[in-house]
């Protein structure tokens, strides 16, 4: 078991590397001036040009830059943004909101998607599974920022029950409504998948076998079909973090929530390399963490799987 | 006079498939008294496992009774309301599932599995349960129970897992045991095994047992009444050896001919020994010419294929990088196969007999060792030409009917790509020689243009021997050719195999768990063991003369091989 | 083994020979020949058909393609012509979906704006398909290093989430390509969601591949002498190609559904381009300042509809594909 874990962490450096290289190479490939991008049009001396280039490394071969980065990035030194502060303070405040927001998300989408994946794969082709399943469809097919934009319509303006962004308050009233916009697309797919997997393990042979035994069907329901069921599910919801973060950059702009995507998309927009490069690893850190857990929750939700 | 425990009047089932309903089971009755083994015996369709699921309630999907009753102690439970029904099951009438891998929760530990049938019935709760649980497992045979009782299904073997059903379903002391092909997906000598002991305990506990199995020495073993059933009826029903030594009808008489465990030994050796002569008559002629010519692969000796000391080590993956750990699947086996002769090759699950086979076909490098074939070094052939040669020399025949020809390719196509793949002919002279080889194995033409998924297990594997005679080859190796098709399918496939091995003097090597098979159709035979090679005789010999015990108790756990037929 | 009852048997069980008339024996393994074969496609496609879903996906998506193809049959008006006096006038005769804020008829931008949705929708597919399919079934087949390499590089691309690396990657390819007009804007969507894109592919079709290469077809194929890249195109790839389908004809809604939400952060397709991704972001700017409703819902159900046609078509294909409902015996 530990020499699985090691042998996947040792797995998963030069992905976190190729990651990184590859958005610091796309950032790079960006034409225009950073220069411009951070003075806007105000004129900008030689001198000053040069001392900025020097702090950005922007005067370097593009590998040292990359480099230069990781070497900073071992010691938590992720460089400066354009405005001058430290790109780890800006991360340290971003992240924990979204984390938040993110885990608000997968709390709602995980209840709501198994309990009515559930009772939709034991009343299959009933009225609840076919109502279940158009409710599913229109939540794929609607776009989120459609669904943001109602809800922030509706419970925000009409009824005014929520503010209408939740600003520099991340509390957990104020990002409930977001949680639940951004949980949504996931709850259709958790719901999608429950089902089919309640639907395949009613017929499975040891279900049968523990009909036989003489159990009701509510306890082979819950015991054994629900149970079953769960692993492919609790595999989705942990890949579905990664996502649910990066699917923050539309709801965060949405109901204005400071977090990473807000974080992330303004750095995008004006070309602040450190930060862009530094949001993504961190997201690609987290990608890596939590497949490593699922992958260790697996083997405890499923006493076959042993990792050697 | 004592009532029946289950009587079964006039039983129809039937599927429904959209608008219509297929019947599954018509008119089927039977009865079982307390104490007493009936054994409802019968192929796949036979409608004998719907039978027994019917029994329960549990029949799959849209199945249900039409018609019929089904009297358990006097009541009719085919239409009593659910309630009774989960009231009977465990508690009254015991399961005892077909396959024991699939038919544990793999998520929960046995001993909670079985403790789940004891609170079920109401018998006992919490630590009076646990405690209760060790013992069943104990009583059902199984060693260390109590350390047992605490591991999950995975850590257990088949023989182990079925052990465990057979607790699970005893747990609740049901007057009634339906246990359906209790052992067929376990070897050989763990089928007699669990068989024996399963025998011993409902003896002791009295219960009355319901066997659903496809093996008529089996049930002719365990049984005291018989009930035959074919496509969804009961064609003859009786006490079991009277059936056996006097079947009546039709089907059961070809059963009881095709059933390989019942064959007489001196029959099959004389018509082994005629297959033999013939195939090795024409197979000299055939190593004649190709010692003369130099057209062909090999020199035409007497042995055609000999194996020296093959072994086969397979690294397990994981663990420290410094400690490889390594698995030998296969140790120091060396064998001649003889011009026009099969060679059988019996092992159970884990013996490493599939594994020689993939050597000697050159689709698995072994670790050292060689296989010559015809005096030829195979791990000496270089180039592609060297190789294509050597390819149409040795085709295989695998197990499963349903894997082994590529659904997406029509039956024309299947045959013809080896013909294709080594350029042979121009498209007319193909297609003559497809109808040749169709008519070769008994298919009609008109299969040609039809596709795998639309032909039964029996014509996929004529369709196999047919791709494997395609290049003319001088061997064939045979993977448990006939291992997943029903008794009389297989007789009929284990006859055209040896047709054609006397046509057209080939050399067979037979791969098989199934020793009883192995009369019909082998003259030598290499049992294995764990990787190594435990005997090695002529039939024979290996039948009238094991010198080895685990031979012996090969041997012995063929079902119905005591019973005497009067022919 | 059981002795011969002395006694006379029990009620019920007494020697019962069924009369052949009624039982009569059946050939082993008859063919029905009455019957046309049917290959596996030929049996998805009946499945299909019995399928309500597959013919409601069917209509939406068939009539969607209808307006990509031939918009002028929907409407004979411009939609890029604005009548700045008309700005957000209701629905009136002539103008079922009445005018946006710049005057725009909403319903003409509507039925123009499919075409932009689903050619990127279409292009992402095939890209995505055709790339993951390759580099799946050859790490799968050939394992080791290929496998190692393709895993790996895959790993990178999957670890970067959709959304995030397509809007870097756009963002680069908008400085670098400021003017590039419906085609170019349709080509570096594309570029940037396939470029993310592909590893999911990839993945299924690996394991697809991985499941058929050890099937005993496979084997025998082997034996016969057949080259490991025609064992490959010829035997593995097409029993492997079900569950990739499935992925594409889903995908191809979830691409539709990327790139509006591209267009909503205003990175997607040019501004000037006709499509529902930039009419939505348009109408939320404008219904935020309190305009009607109107000029949203239409681009965004039909987005919706077209969408739903593209995953109920997935759905129905899964079933009809699906081995486990196909399985006869």
């Amino acid at each position: 078991m530990a020499w699985y874990i090691i042998r996947r962490i040792l797995q998963a450096v030069p992905v976190v590397l190729g990651a990184t290289l590859l958005i610091y190479a796309l950032v790079f490939l960006r034409p225009g001036d950073p220069i411009v991008a951070l003075f806007g049009d105000k004129p900008v001396s030689e001198a000053v040009r040069a001392q900025i280039e020097a702090q950005y490394n922007f005067d370097k071969p593009f590998l040292v830059q990359w480099l230069l980065f990781l070497k900073g990035a071992l010691t938590l030194d992720l460089g400066l943004s354009f405005s001058g502060q430290p790109v780890i303070d800006l991360i340290a405040r971003a992240f924990p909101v979204t984390i938040k927001l993110a885990f608000m998300a997968l709390v709602i989408e995980s209840v709501l998607g198994i309990a009515a994946g559930f009772y939709a794969g034991i009343k299959r082709g009933k009225l609840f599974d076919s109502t279940m399943l158009v409710v599913s469809l229109l939540v794929i097919a609607v776009p989120i920022f459609v669904f943001g934009f109602l809800m922030q319509l509706v419970f925000g303006v009409k009824l005014a029950w929520a503010p209408v962004t939740v600003g520099g308050d991340a509390s957990f009233t104020r990002l409930l409504i977001p949680a639940f916009v951004l949980g949504l697309v996931s709850f259709a797919y958790v719901l999608r998948l429950t089902r089919t997997s309640m639907i395949e393990n009613l017929t499975a042979d040891h279900v049968r076998t523990a009909r036989a035994k003489g159990l009701t069907d509510g306890q082979v329901n819950r015991r054994h079909v629900l149970r079953n069921s769960l692993i492919p599910v609790v595999t989705y919801l942990g890949a579905d973090l990664g996502t649910l973060m990066a699917g923050a950059i539309v709801t965060e702009g949405i109901f204005n929530v400071p977090g990473v995507g807000n974080l992330a998309w303004r750095a995008i927009q004006q070309g602040e390399t450190p930060t862009i490069v530094s949001v993504v690893t961190v997201m690609v850190l987290i990608y890596v963490v939590m497949s490593l857990l699922v992958d260790l929750l697996y083997a405890w939700l499923d006493p076959r799987i042993r990792y050697a | 006079m004592t009532e029946p425990l289950l009587k079964i009047n006039d039983l129809h089932v039937a599927f429904r498939q959209g608008r219509t309903m297929v019947p599954a089971v018509q008119g089927a009755s039977l009865a079982v008294y307390p104490g007493q083994t009936v054994a409802i015996v019968g192929e796949s369709g036979s409608g004998k496992s719907t039978t027994a699921h019917a029994i329960i309630g549990l029949l799959p999907g849209t199945g249900q009774v039409t018609d019929g009753e089904i009297l358990f102690e006097g009541r009719d439970i085919a239409h009593a309301s659910k309630k009774d029904i989960v009231a009977v099951r465990g508690s009254k009438i015991g399961l005892v599932p077909q396959d024991p891998m699939s038919n544990l929760n793999p998520l929960y530990r046995v001993g909670k599995q079985i403790k789940e049938a004891l609170e079920a019935a109401g018998i006992a709760k919490g630590k009076a349960a646990d405690a209760r649980v060790i013992e069943l497992l104990e009583e059902a045979g199984l060693p260390d129970a109590e350390r047992r009782a605490k591991q999950f299904p995975h850590e257990f073997s088949g023989g182990m897992r079925q052990r465990a059903l057979i607790a699970m379903g005893l747990a609740a002391r049901p007057k009634l045991l339906i246990a359906d092909e209790p052992t067929s997906a376990l070897d050989v000598t763990v089928q007699k095994q669990i068989l024996d002991h399963l025998d011993q305990l409902t003896d002791d506990l009295g219960v009355a047992v319901l066997l659903i199995t496809h093996d008529l020495g089996l049930a002719a073993e365990r049984a005291d009444h018989l009930v035959v059933m074919y496509k969804g009826r009961v064609v003859e029903s009786g006490p079991a050896l009277q059936i056996l030594q006097h079947p009546q009808h039709p089907y059961s008489q070809r059963l009881i001919k095709s059933a390989p465990s019942l064959a007489s030994q001196r029959l099959l050796s004389q018509q082994r020994a005629e297959v033999r002569e013939q195939a090795q008559e024409v197979a000299e002629v055939l190593a004649d010419e190709v010692a003369q010519g130099d057209t062909q692969f090999g020199e035409g000796l007497d042995v055609v294929v000999e194996a020296k000391g093959l072994t086969k080590v397979f690294p397990i993956p994981g663990g420290a990088p410094w400690k490889k750990s390594e698995f030998t699947a296969v140790d120091d086996v060396s064998f001649q196969l003889k011009r026009g002769t099969t060679l059988a090759i019996v092992g159970e699950s884990g013996s490493g007999k599939s594994t020689v086979a993939q050597m000697v076909l050159d689709l698995l490098k072994p670790t050292s060792g060689t296989v010559e074939f015809d005096g030829v070094d195979i791990s000496t052939l270089r180039g592609k030409k060297e190789q294509l040669a050597f390819r149409r020399q040795v085709q295989p025949v695998f197990q499963n009917p349903y894997a082994s020809l590529d659904p997406m390719y029509s039956i024309y196509r299947s045959i013809e790509e080896p013909l294709r793949t080594h350029k042979i002919g121009t498209g007319a002279e193909r297609e003559a020689r497809i109808r040749d080889l169709l008519d070769k194995v008994s298919l009609p033409w008109a299969v040609s243009r039809r596709f795998p998924n639309e032909l039964s297990g029996g014509q996929r594997q004529r369709v196999a021997v047919a791709r494997a005679l395609a290049l003319q080859p001088e061997v064939v190796i045979l993977d448990e050719a006939v291992s997943a098709l029903d008794v009389l399918v297989q007789a009929q496939i284990l006859s055209l195999l040896a047709d054609l091995q006397a046509e057209l003097g080939l050399s067979y090597l037979f791969i098989t768990h199934d020793l009883a098979v192995v009369r019909q159709i082998a003259d030598d035979v290499l049992v294995m063991e764990r990787g190594k090679l435990v005997e090695h005789a002529s039939v024979d010999e290996v039948f009238s003369n094991p010198r080895q015990e685990y031979t012996r108790r090969l041997l012995d756990a063929i079902p119905g091989g005591s019973i005497e037929l009067s022919r | 083994m059981p002795e011969i009852p002395t006694t006379a048997p029990l009620p019920g069980q007494d020697h019962f020979v069924a009369p052949l008339g009624e039982t009569p024996l059946e050939a082993t393994g008859t063919l029905d020949t009455s019957r046309p074969p049917e290959s596996q496609w030929k049996e998805a496609w009946k499945n299909l058909r019995r399928n309500v879903l597959f013919w409601v996906s069917a209509i939406i998506l068939g009539f969607v393609l209808v307006v990509v193809a031939f918009p002028g049959l929907f409407t004979d008006l411009n939609p890029l012509k604005a009548d700045l006096s008309r700005s957000l006038e209701g629905p009136s005769s002539g103008h079922i979906a009445g005018f946006d804020k710049q005057g725009y008829d909403v319903f003409a931008r509507t039925i123009y704006g499919a075409r932009a949705s689903v050619s990127v929708g279409v292009a992402c597919t095939l890209v995505v398909t055709i790339l993951g399919l390759i580099s799946g079934a050859l790490a799968g087949f050939y394992g080791g290093w290929v496998d190692t390499i393709v895993s790996r590089i895959a790993d990178i691309f999957f670890a970067i989430p959709l959304l995030l690396g397509a809007i870097v990657g756009l963002s680069v390819l908008n400085n670098a390509w400021p003017d590039r007009g419906f085609g170019g804007g349709v080509v570096a969507v594309t570029f940037a969601l396939a470029a993310f894109g592909w590893p999911q592919v990839t993945r299924i079709a690996r394991s697809a591949v991985l499941e058929v290469k050890n099937l005993e077809f496979v084997d025998a194929a082997r034996a016969i002498g057949a080259s490991q890249a025609r064992n490959l195109w010829r035997h593995v790839v097409p029993n492997a190609l079900a569950p990739v389908i499935v992925i594409a004809t889903v995908s191809l809604g979830i691409f539709i559904v990327a790139e509006a939400t591209l267009s909503f952060l205003g990175i997607g397709l040019p501004y000037g381009v006709v499509s529902w991704g930039n009419d939505i972001s348009a109408a939320q700017n404008q219904i935020r300042s309190g305009q009607r409703l109107g000029v949203l819902f239409w681009p965004a159900s039909a987005l919706a509809v077209t969408v739903l046609g593209f995953i109920l078509l997935g759905d129905a294909v899964q079933d009809a594909l699906d081995p486990k409902s196909r399985k006869k015996d």
